[in-house]
């Protein structure tokens, strides 16, 4: 028991093996898992508000088995569309964008990537899984209480998310279970962070210096860094919250608000409060959805061109750099609550400043792509879409990013857009592209790369068909939140919502071919050889899918750096990092 | 079972006067504290700085961290005492609301 | 904590040098620290954030209640002293000397939260609550309960976690490693402790 964590013996039974398992690949799958079972949910959920949205007198059959009181007859209620809205958010956010590149990714590939044989703590891994999965089934629980989930967003703002029922449907009980959701998520999160921080520090093998880990481990570990203290401020905003709403205090709550024609028992409290502490945490967590997403990108072109980065260094550098502003920039969300306007000119200047790393990282992609010969498979398209919509959305973001233009823009459906392209289809474009890499060395079968190449196009121009209109949309004036807008100012661009309402329909109906081709190849696939992309990082040098003990016992030593291709006098065009062939080599970095 | 921790703290930790020093001085300010709060009135900006002072005595030979590698400092405190002065951020406007006014 | 580190020992020649050179569940405890550390700060930001937006905080401790928080102050800095003799006898291979100096902080963590409970219960029957209390803003009492509250389950759950960490300690399975580990989360509640007395209860001083 109380042995090194590479000691633990090869898993006995089911259970050992597959639920309450110490190894990191099972818990990197399970984390996978819990997110493809998120993604769909909420994807679902995002479905039935587009209907909604341009559909707002139509029912969907069924839909009332999920709440009686917010769809009667399978029609949503204003506020039902909200709570869909929340959770949707929710989901999205914690359960996928934080779970999938992150969690799911880096469990599994961070200590094959640096020679270890599992995480330095893989009791705390465990946990950490579990931990999540609570989170993940108190969140759903609020689907099934009487007045159903939350509508106050995934923000939670307060006074509304502060106070009981009056504040609306889904405000009691429901919002409850949202703030001891993300607070054992925040626990979760915690254990994950510590874990990866260590393993990574101590469990190189021989020969990993820092400098030779791999560009999508380096994400991971800073992720994990920005982690470690953001989660670290959620938790307590998420605890002053629920205090808030069961113990009479009033963090978050003004004196002599009255809601539904009631006054609240509650004084001295201040909304700007919980924005405050829930941005510190909610500006940093954009980045921990995107930078491992970014470092999976990177190791998967730098395979795909066969080539380097123009500089490894830089590269960390700009994922440092990001990780420390994003510390700096959370006022920027609050341009328009009230907060103290000299302030915002203050969070303006360090958001813009994030774009320099941003844009380095870009350029240093796009300048190592030109005069590449780019290998086109799935995992690269997806690659290079996330490129693309990491800068479509990016732009928007220097809109958003100045005050006076915030005014007009804050609220619509143009920050929508913008975060959507940036946070949301950006990272899942990097958790495809990862699938689609990695799922050989993970399944021990290839995927199908037609299907994988069908399904990138659908999602591509899906996904541009569905978030570019709603630039156009926000910048016409409409606002966010709204259930329907068929008879007020903004019925004339229900043409377009009509539009994105059909794309998303589509581009999620596309989704049901990634989701084939993955349980079709994990059975039936063509079994993979240990190194189908000619890849020179250490997870490829072991059997697919790994052994428990991920490389048999046997120590591996590193000699060279990560990405050693088109190497000139080498037997094969690239040099695997464990090869103690000794050429000559220009290194470029 | 292996006792031997890790060579560098445990190996400069020579004796214990050290640690009474830094006891000592930890409650030589904490009544420096009390005592200038009963007579002087409490002064925040004088309490936090104090406050300060003790603790990262505290953590430089209680916690032993002047021990350790120099790095593990380097990586430990900028970072944690970076991300607590950003928060110092909200202030302006916790004063504000109190008189309505723009800062 | 159960798992030993793989930084040292067993592994050294086959690994590369931890850049900290301190076992892996030592760094685990000190980003634990770290991160603990800045759940407080929010907490302790959110108390001074609501106070400046109030207009009557009360300051309501008495002379009497300041000399009990430095007893306290003094219970628990004493307590951290006992638990450095602790890993000093520890490392001295003095296992009865370690479990006995050990078990004597958690006593010690166990007076602190008994001192700190009979204030509460003394101002809970003054009427502090909360959601209100007899003097002024009604967030006196949810700030000082939420503070002083979580640190006392930092404290209570560091007495329990000391006490199984010297049980286990005199059977034999836990290292003098174990016991330094859990002395840096010791030292870390006395160092809250020391932000939570001026801020909590001097600036809260009758003047």
């Amino acid at each position: 028991m109380s042995e090194a964590a590479a000691h633990h013996g090869p898993p006995q039974g089911f259970i050992r093996k597959y639920v309450f398992s110490l190894d990191h690949k099972i818990i990197g799958l399970q984390y996978y898992g819990l997110a493809l079972v998120a993604v769909f949910v909420g994807m679902f959920l995002s479905w039935l508000m587009r209907f909604h949205l341009v559909w707002p007198n139509a029912a969907i059959p069924g839909l009332q088995l999920l709440s009686k009181v917010g769809a009667p007859g399978g029609l949503i209620t204003p506020e039902y569309y909200l709570s869909l809205l929340t959770m949707h958010g929710t989901l999205m956010v914690f359960f996928v964008l934080t779970n999938a590149p992150f969690a799911a990714f880096g469990n599994y590939f961070l200590p094959i990537q640096i020679g270890a044989e599992d995480m330095a703590f893989p009791r705390f891994n465990m946990m950490s899984f579990w931990t999540t999965f609570v989170a993940f089934v108190v969140l759903l629980a609020a689907f099934v209480v009487p007045d159903g989930p939350p509508i106050s967003g995934w923000t939670a703002y307060a006074p509304l998310s502060a106070i009981g029922k009056d504040a609306g449907p889904g405000l009691d009980m429901g919002q409850n279970l949202w703030g001891i959701s993300i607070a054992i998520f925040c626990i979760a999160s915690l254990l994950g962070s510590l874990n990866f921080i260590a393993t990574t520090l101590d469990l190189r093998a021989k020969g990993m210096t820092l400098m030779r880990m791999p560009l999508s481990t380096w994400a991971w570990f800073v992720t994990s860094c920005i982690a470690l203290l953001a989660f670290a401020v959620l938790l307590p905003a998420c605890l002053l919250l629920v205090l808030d709403r069961v113990a009479g205090t009033s963090f978050f709550v003004p004196a002599g608000l009255v809601v539904s024609d009631h006054l609240q028992p509650h004084s001295g409290g201040s909304p700007l409060l919980w924005q405050h502490l829930f941005w510190f945490f909610g500006h940093p967590e954009v980045y921990i959805a995107i930078l491992p997403a970014m470092g999976i990108v990177s190791h998967i072109l730098i395979n795909s061109m066969r080539k380097p980065l123009l500089s490894h260094k830089v590269v960390i550098g700009s994922m440092m750099a990001i990780g420390f502003l994003s510390y700096m920039v959370w006022g920027h969300h609050m341009f328009l609550s009230g907060m103290n306007p000299f302030s915002a000119l203050v969070f303006s200047f360090p958001t813009l400043m994030i774009t320099i790393p941003a844009t380095v990282l870009t350029l240093i992609w796009l300048g190592s792509l030109y005069g590449s010969r780019l290998q086109i498979t799935a995992a690269s398209l997806f690659a290079l879409g996330f490129i693309s919509m990491f800068v479509s959305g990016g732009v928007s973001g220097f809109f958003l990013a100045q005050p006076s233009i915030d005014i007009y823009l804050h609220a619509t459906y143009f920050v929508v857009g913008h975060f959507h392209l940036v946070m949301g289809v950006a990272a899942i474009f990097g958790v495809f592209a990862g699938t689609y890499f990695w799922m050989p060395k993970m399944t021990g079968r290839m995927m199908n790369e037609t299907l994988g190449k069908i399904h990138f196009w659908l999602s591509f121009v899906g996904a541009y068909c569905i978030f570019m209109p709603f630039h156009y949309l926000g910048l016409a004036g409409n606002v966010r939140r709204y259930s329907s807008f068929v008879d007020d100012f903004m019925a004339p661009l229900m043409p377009v919502h009509k539009f994105i309402t059909i794309a998303a329909l589509c581009t999620g109906a596309a989704q049901l071919i990634f989701l084939y081709n993955l349980i079709h190849s994990r059975f039936w696939g063509p079994p993979a050889p240990v190194n189908p992309w000619n890849a020179t990082s250490l997870e490829w040098t072991v059997p697919s899918p790994p052994p428990w003990n991920n490389f048999g016992g046997v120590h591996p030593v590193v000699y060279h750096d990560p990405y050693q291709y088109s190497v000139e006098g080498a037997k094969e065009d690239f040099i695997m990092q464990n090869s103690p062939e000794q050429v000559k080599t220009t290194v470029r970095s | 079972m292996n006792t031997t921790t890790t060579p560098n703290a445990s190996g400069k930790s020579n004796g214990m006067a050290t640690t009474y020093v830094v006891y000592v001085t930890i409650l030589a300010i904490a009544v420096y504290q009390v005592c200038f709060a009963m007579m002087a009135g409490p002064q925040p900006m004088l309490m936090l700085a104090l406050a300060i002072l003790q603790a990262s005595i505290a953590v430089m030979y209680f916690m032993h961290l002047a021990a350790e590698r120099q790095v593990l400092a380097l990586a430990l405190i900028p970072y944690t005492i970076f991300v607590l002065f950003m928060m110092n951020m909200i202030w302006s406007d916790s004063v504000r609301l109190l008189h309505m006014r723009p800062h | 904590m159960s798992q030993a580190n793989l930084a040292v020992d067993p592994h050294a020649a086959v690994m590369e040098e931890s850049p900290f050179a301190i076992p892996s569940s030592k760094l685990v405890m000190w980003l634990f620290i770290i991160s603990d550390a800045v759940t407080f700060g929010a907490f302790l930001f959110a108390y001074g954030y609501i106070r400046n937006a109030s207009t009557d905080w009360p300051t309501p401790f008495e002379h009497a209640s300041i000399w009990n928080a430095l007893l306290m102050t003094f219970i628990l800095v004493t307590s951290s002293l006992t638990i450095l003799f602790a890993v000093r006898a520890a490392q001295n291979d003095d296992r009865a000397g370690a479990f006995k100096w050990t078990l004597i902080t958690a006593g010690g963590g166990t007076l602190f939260a008994i001192l700190h409970l009979r204030e509460w219960s003394s101002l809970i029957g003054e009427g502090v609550r909360m959601f209100q209390n007899p003097w002024g803003a009604p967030m006196f009492g949810a700030t000082f309960f939420t503070i002083t509250g979580l640190h006392m389950l930092h404290v209570i759950g560091g007495v329990i976690a000391l006490t199984v960490v010297a049980l286990t300690y005199r059977a034999g399975r836990y290292s003098a490693k174990h016991i330094e580990i859990w002395s840096l989360y010791w030292h870390f509640v006395d160092i809250v402790w020391m932000f939570v007395v001026p801020m909590v209860y001097l600036l809260n001083m009758k003047r």
